[in-house]
């Protein structure tokens, strides 16, 4: 026949699509562990296996109309195949569900919420229905294998089951698949985008209506573990209704040791026995036994009431390690129930199993679960052929069988027995023995009839339904004794070895914590209620008269309940140590004054910088703006420029050298300042103009310089980044050897050290006036030498004095300070009433600088004290500024305060702060820090002072500091000791136990995570909690924040990721109050652990 | 478990970075792209921020996970911690700044050094709206882009010029070399992970369906 070859040609491609399909799904399921049942392998799958079990079916056996031919087939098989005929009535249920659901998509909502959950079922799903189901339920392989078998009623002679290879080996095939576990974990239709951090509240809101009622605030001090002890009914899943059901399942950190479903369980007295589903979960270091009511587990709850179901009050979730005893118990006509007693004696409700051996098989799956540290003692038998059975030697109690003669006369079958969950080699076995006996006398008679008690009236609950259950328990009296003795050990030395880890937990407690906070406890009541804060008429009275209150008194005032508003402007600077508490009015004046005076001085310090970056930039600017336009020709031009300014560069640090020899050398002198005054307001506008045509002329390129870009902002600070710069020329080496000098400069003078004597005004602007000179003009006339010489007289008196005057300043050691500048401006301002110079002039030869230079500076030192820049200086400050700028500008701008004026303010506070502090440098946030101050204060100089003040902590939590990894490392004892649960949490994700997610709460001190309202509330809390509760009081409120939402970051099972975006989302949306007292509440708990020692 | 509830359905997801000098609009371009609309009162980034957004890259649903960084280099130290694990970053400068674009280099270095060998790259010079006060040229970075073998585009976060494009152009590049099995996907720290339910499972719990009360008839 043609045909044969053909047909087993179709039989072959038949089963290679099989095979195809099989590797497929097998090869997900080894990569994922499992298959997801919407996969689309499993529908070409179905497909497959479709076109083969037709391929050559009688028509007669598929049923003339029948459209589906599987399910015709399929329910004919049903008919003699037991697997088969479960199959069809599940798919028929299946099939009624689907056709339900389409007729009640148009109201009778009601309905459809009754029914069970209709599975979410694609077209192409639904038209393989029935071979997925039967590979579902894993009987596929089996009613396929039969169908192999039976192949001659179904089949025509030339079908690919009839073969005698080919269709076993498509039966074979199926087993693999058919093994497999699927899921139905997320589907398409579960179209939600990650829930925004608004959302989560929410959500949070609403399922922890039913929960558990403990809240951050009521938990423990410390979360020793948490014992249920007192059955089921206080077991109830702490997490959410839908997390619960997902808890039954397998994952990777918890395996599925056991399952079985319609396991009863009796929830109340006055209830009957709830079916439900039994399931032995075991994790790296718990097994837990985890009875769900079917009603929860079929979720045939309407969606609204499945979260409240009281169900949920009956789930029972049993760790193991808490159980001791099981009691088994079995009947004939009855499955067998287990009774779990844990180790304080209280008994669990009973498990009753449904018949068959479930009982058995439970206990052996926990006895393999057990291993390797644990053991059921006795241990079952393992009996060839049988498996594990009841250990036969264990003597069944006289009195047990009787009972269940009386239930079912059937004396070799019911068997009780009594297993004990041990541990060898773990510490509670250990115990010492004497101790045990010595305590042992000491117990009350009361411990015994308890426990057995209640076992009676497991008892009375396993047994079928006897009156006289109390009599009937006491021929356990035996077992019970032993029970009872064993019971009394187990307490024993688990109270002894609680309370040596309770111990020894506090020792590490107060080690890790005592730094922590102030150990003497403020109360917030005595001598009076603190709730009101510091108002008003307090204040009064302190600024009155400041005995009144103490210091301490005000401050614990301020702790409790903060500042009122109106009186902040008066009490900030007290709290920031601008003032201190006691001053009278006399002295907060004095320090005023001198504040002022050094806020003024600092400021025309730093303006004068500015002139002279303002020019450069301009020059560069104009620069970059010609290199746009006419592109790389003119990169020749800017190695020019470049060069020059590294002249520039050269030149002022030689001459700040040469500067240091004569020092000494200054002497009197009589011109005045002013004079130069009037000639630099002429000359300034002058220089500017020129500048523009300054730059092409320039001589003297030194072609190696150009490698450098004058328009990175800061043109010359390549020159002294020896290191890294790329230059290898001479100069190089010349410039090192000046900065080496500069370093050996004695630093006399300081950006910071101003004058606040009358001299100081003049020299501000003339300071201000000069600055753009020292660059543009580099002259070496005597001329002006002398003039320089004779007007610097006035100057000398001052940086001497200033040393004495000044309270010390922090400030920037600034080696290379003594600069020439004032004797070149001198000099230009001469040139520039001559008429404009040469520009050669202006760029002498480097020799003859170095001759002049020296001359020059003779004048430079005294100068230097408030006035000329050096190089570096420049460039720092250029950065500086630029930085400062660009966030100033971009400050707060939606807060009604920030005003251009007012942020006109933010930005001279932070000038003067970084000029006073160059070598830090402004970073990211300090304008955060100081935007509060000055909305509070108003008030330049004071806002500045203040600042400063504030800036002496948090300068440590910027990157320069290296206070944040201590923060983050406090966070992580503070989290672990006071809730373990969320420490867990964060180990297990790993990646967040670095605690970045609080990166910006410590860096700013909150002040992104509130409104300015609360970030005031919050600032003044931290001032006064250094002196009331804890110095690091920030750590309590970012606990306090960490709290508030644990709970929400438990249930999301938040990662690193989950948790920055979560609170970066709620930044501006806390509740400043009720995380200030929780952060009050969080100290005083730490506070309370240490005092008890 | 509750992973699974911050989850959704998309093919992929990437982990993108934002970085670049302080000012040149990384938090305004990835408002852009997410909100659509220029954020004119953005304070400067402390730290770091988020935003995600579902795109269609040729016809696959990609999570773009984009991790906004504070610009100023004195927090490299903490920035670079977020780079482990990016898939792709864009690299942005202000065409008016020469200053930003001259610390490109750097960015780069880090950028490759600390994220994944393979990120996929795009130069954004942004601020295209100011062309007034440029001082970057197209073709200057572009000319850089291409001896760094980055992508580039001139974006401008105010009106929306190029934003999408430069984030699609990203993503776009990186399922190509995912296509062409150049990325390999499940290698640890590759930045993508599969978005599909099923298929993120893969990242996490090995989950298996407890035997169902219905299905187990035994």
């Amino acid at each position: 026949m043609a045909s044969v070859p053909a047909e087993a040609e179709t039989r072959q491609r038949l089963l290679r699509t099989v095979k195809k399909e099989v590797k497929q799904i097998m090869e997900e399921a080894v990569t994922r562990k499992f298959v997801h049942e919407d996969s689309s392998h499993i529908i070409s799958f179905c497909a497959a296996v479709e076109a083969c079990v037709l391929h050559g079916l009688r028509r007669r056996a598929a049923g003339f109309l029948r459209s589906n031919k599987i399910a015709a087939l399929f329910m004919k098989v049903g008919k003699g195949f037991p697997p088969a005929e479960e199959l069809s009535r599940k798919v028929q249920e299946l099939e009624q569900l689907i056709e339900s659901a389409r007729n009640q998509i148009q109201g009778l909502q009601e309905n459809v919420r009754k029914l069970p959950k209709l599975p979410n079922l694609s077209p192409l799903a639904i038209k393989h229905l029935w071979i997925r189901t039967a590979l579902f339920g894993r009987v596929l392989d089996k009613i396929v294998h039969y169908l192999v078998e039976n192949s001659s009623k179904y089949y025509e002679k030339e079908a690919l089951l009839m073969d005698p290879v080919d269709g076993p080996i498509l039966a074979s095939l199926l087993v693999g698949p058919c093994a497999l576990e699927y899921t139905k974990m997320k589907t398409a239709d579960h179209f939600w985008t990650d829930p925004s951090a608004d959302e989560l509240v929410q959500r949070h809101r609403i399922h922890s209506s039913h929960l558990r009622q403990d809240s951050p605030t009521k938990r423990p001090a410390l979360c020793i573990q948490k014992r249920h002890s007192s059955g089921s009914m206080d077991d109830r899943p702490s997490i959410s209704a839908r997390d619960y059901v997902e808890s039954l399942h397998q994952d990777s950190r918890a395996t599925l040791l056991y399952g079985k479903n319609n396991v009863l369980v009796q929830p109340r007295d006055d209830m009957e026995a709830v079916p439900g589903y039994l399931s032995l979960h075991q994790t790296a270091d718990v097994m837990t036994l985890k009875w769900t009511p079917n009603q929860l587990m079929n979720g045939s709850v309407g969606d609204l009431d499945y979260e409240k179901s009281v169900y949920w009050d009956y789930a029972v979730t049993i760790r193991l390690e808490e159980i001791v005893y099981l009691h088994c118990h079995q009947q004939v006509d009855s499955g067998g129930t287990v009774v779990l007693v844990s180790q304080d004696g209280i008994q669990r409700p009973p498990f009753r199993f449904p018949k068959g051996g479930h009982l058995l098989q439970f206990l052996s799956c926990l006895e393999n679960g057990l291993l390797p540290h644990g053991q059921l003692d006795p241990p079952l038998w393992s009996q060839r052929g049988k498996g594990k059975v009841f250990p036969k030697l264990r003597k069944r109690s006289p009195q047990g069988s009787s009972e269940s003669t009386s239930s079912d006369k059937e004396d070799d079958e019911a068997t009780d027995y009594v297993f004990r969950i041990i541990y060898p080699g773990t510490q509670s076995e250990f115990v010492p023995q004497d101790l045990m006996d010595v305590s042992m006398n000491n117990l009350p008679p009361l411990w015994q009839p308890s426990p057995r008690k209640s076992s009676c009236s497991s008892c009375s609950q396993s047994g079928s339904a006897d009156g006289g259950s109390t009599n009937g328990c006491n021929h356990e009296r035996a077992p019970l004794k032993l029970l009872c003795d064993n019971m009394k050990y187990q307490i024993l030395s688990r109270a002894f070895y609680g309370w040596l880890a309770y111990c020894r937990h506090l020792s590490t407690v107060r080690t890790h914590l005592s730094a922590l906070v102030n150990h003497m406890i403020v109360s917030p009541d005595l001598p009076c209620d603190a709730g009101q804060g510091l108002t008003a008429s307090i204040w009064e009275k302190y600024i009155q008269d400041s005995t009144t209150y103490p210091e301490q008194e005000l401050l614990r005032l301020i702790y409790y309940g903060g500042v009122q508003p109106e009186i902040r402007r008066a009490v900030w600077p007290f709290l920031l140590g601008h003032y201190q508490f006691g001053m009278t009015e006399m002295e907060r004046k004095e320090v005023d004054e001198q504040i002022h005076a050094c806020y003024a001085q600092t400021m025309s310090e730093w303006l004068g910088c500015e002139a002279i970056v303002r020019q450069r930039e301009r020059e560069s600017h104009a620069a970059a703006l010609a290199k746009c336009s006419s592109g790389a020709s003119l990169d020749s031009h800017l190695h020019r420029m470049l060069h020059r300014d590294s002249t520039i560069s050269n030149e002022s640090s030689q001459s700040c050298s040469s500067g240091r020899q004569n020092l000494r050398l200054q002497s009197d002198s009589s011109s005045s300042t002013q004079v130069f005054e009037s000639v630099d307001e002429v000359e300034q506008t002058e220089a500017e103009g020129r500048s523009e045509e300054k730059h092409p002329k320039i001589p003297n390129g030194n072609p190696a310089n150009g490698t450098c870009s004058p328009d990175s902002g800061h043109p010359s600070s390549h020159n002294f980044s020896s290191g890294l710069s790329e230059h290898s020329e001479p100069s190089l080496s010349t410039e090192d050897s000046v900065l080496d000098a500069q370093r050996s400069l004695p630093a006399v003078f300081r950006p910071g050290d101003s004058s606040v004597e009358d001299g100081q005004s003049s020299e501000a602007t003339t300071s201000r006036d000069e600055a753009p000179r020292e660059e543009l003009a580099v002259q070496d006339s005597l001329e002006s030498d002398l003039l320089a010489n004779e007007s610097l007289e006035e100057f000398m008196s001052i940086p001497g004095s200033l040393d004495v005057a000044l309270p010390e300043k922090d400030g920037a050691v600034m080696d290379g300070w003594p600069g020439e500048a004032d004797k070149p401006s001198r000099a230009d301002s001469e040139d520039n009433l001559s008429e404009e110079p040469e520009m050669e002039s202006l760029f002498p030869a480097l020799a003859s600088l170095a001759v002049t230079s020296s001359a020059n500076n003779e004048a430079s030192p005294v100068s230097s004290s408030g006035v000329t820049y050096s190089p570096e200086l420049l460039d720092l400050y250029t950065v500086n500024l630029h930085r400062i700028e660009k966030d100033v500008q971009r400050c707060d701008r939606s807060y009604w305060y920030f005003t251009a004026a007012n942020l006109e303010k933010l930005r001279n506070i932070m000038c003067s702060y970084i000029w006073q502090h160059i070598e830090i440098g402004y970073v990211q946030g300090m304008c955060d820090l100081l935007a509060p101050l000055l909305v509070i204060l108003d008030d330049e100089a004071l806002a500045f002072s203040c600042f400063t003040e504030l800036m002496k902590r948090m300068n440590q939590n910027f990157p320069h500091g290296g206070a944040m990894d201590t923060h983050f490392a406090n966070m992580r004892s503070l989290i672990q000791i006071l809730d373990s649960e969320l420490f867990e949490l964060m180990h297990q994700n790993g990646d967040y136990t670095h605690f970045y997610f609080c990166y910006r709460w410590f860096l700013l001190d909150f002040k992104r995570e509130l409104v300015y309202d609360d970030v005031f509330s919050v600032w003044e809390t931290i001032w006064a909690a250094k002196h009331v509760s804890s110095a690091h009081y920030v750590l309590f409120i970012a606990l306090a924040l960490v709290e508030v939402y644990r709970d929400i970051i438990l249930e999301n099972n938040m990662d690193f990721t989950d948790i920055i975006k979560f609170f970066n989302e709620m930044a501006e949306r806390h509740n400043a109050k009720q995380i200030l007292q929780l952060a009050r509440d969080l100290v005083h708990k730490v506070q309370i652990l240490i005092e008890n020692k | 478990m509750a992973q699974t509830a911050m989850s959704e359905t998309y093919d992929f997801l990437f982990k993108f970075l934002v970085i670049g000098n302080a000012g040149t609009g990384k938090s305004c371009l990835l408002h852009q792209f997410i909100e659509k609309k220029f954020k004119d009162d953005s304070n400067h980034t402390i730290g770091v921020e988020f935003g995600s957004k579902i795109i269609n890259v040729g016809g696959k649903y990609v999570k773009l996970q984009i991790w906004d960084t504070a610009g100023q280099e004195r927090f490299r130290s903490v920035t670079r911690s977020y780079y482990r694990g990016a898939a792709g970053a864009l690299l942005v400068y202000d065409i008016t700044s020469r200053e930003t674009y001259n610390a490109l280099t750097n960015w780069l270095t880090d950028a490759r050094m600390l994220a994944s060998q393979n990120i996929v790259l795009i130069l954004c010079g942004n601020k295209k709206d100011l062309d007034a006060d440029r001082e970057v040229t197209f073709l200057e970075a572009s000319r850089f882009a291409q001896e760094n073998e980055l992508m580039f585009l001139e974006t401008s976060a105010l009106t929306g010029e190029n934003v999408e494009e430069a984030f699609m152009q990203c993503a776009r590049k990186i399922l190509n070399k995912i296509e062409s099995g150049e990325l390999d996907p499940e290698r640890m720290g590759s930045g993508i992970q599969y978005g599909d339910a099923a298929l993120r499972q893969l990242r996490s719990p090995r989950r298996t369906q407890a035997p169902s009360a219905q299905e187990c008839g035994c």
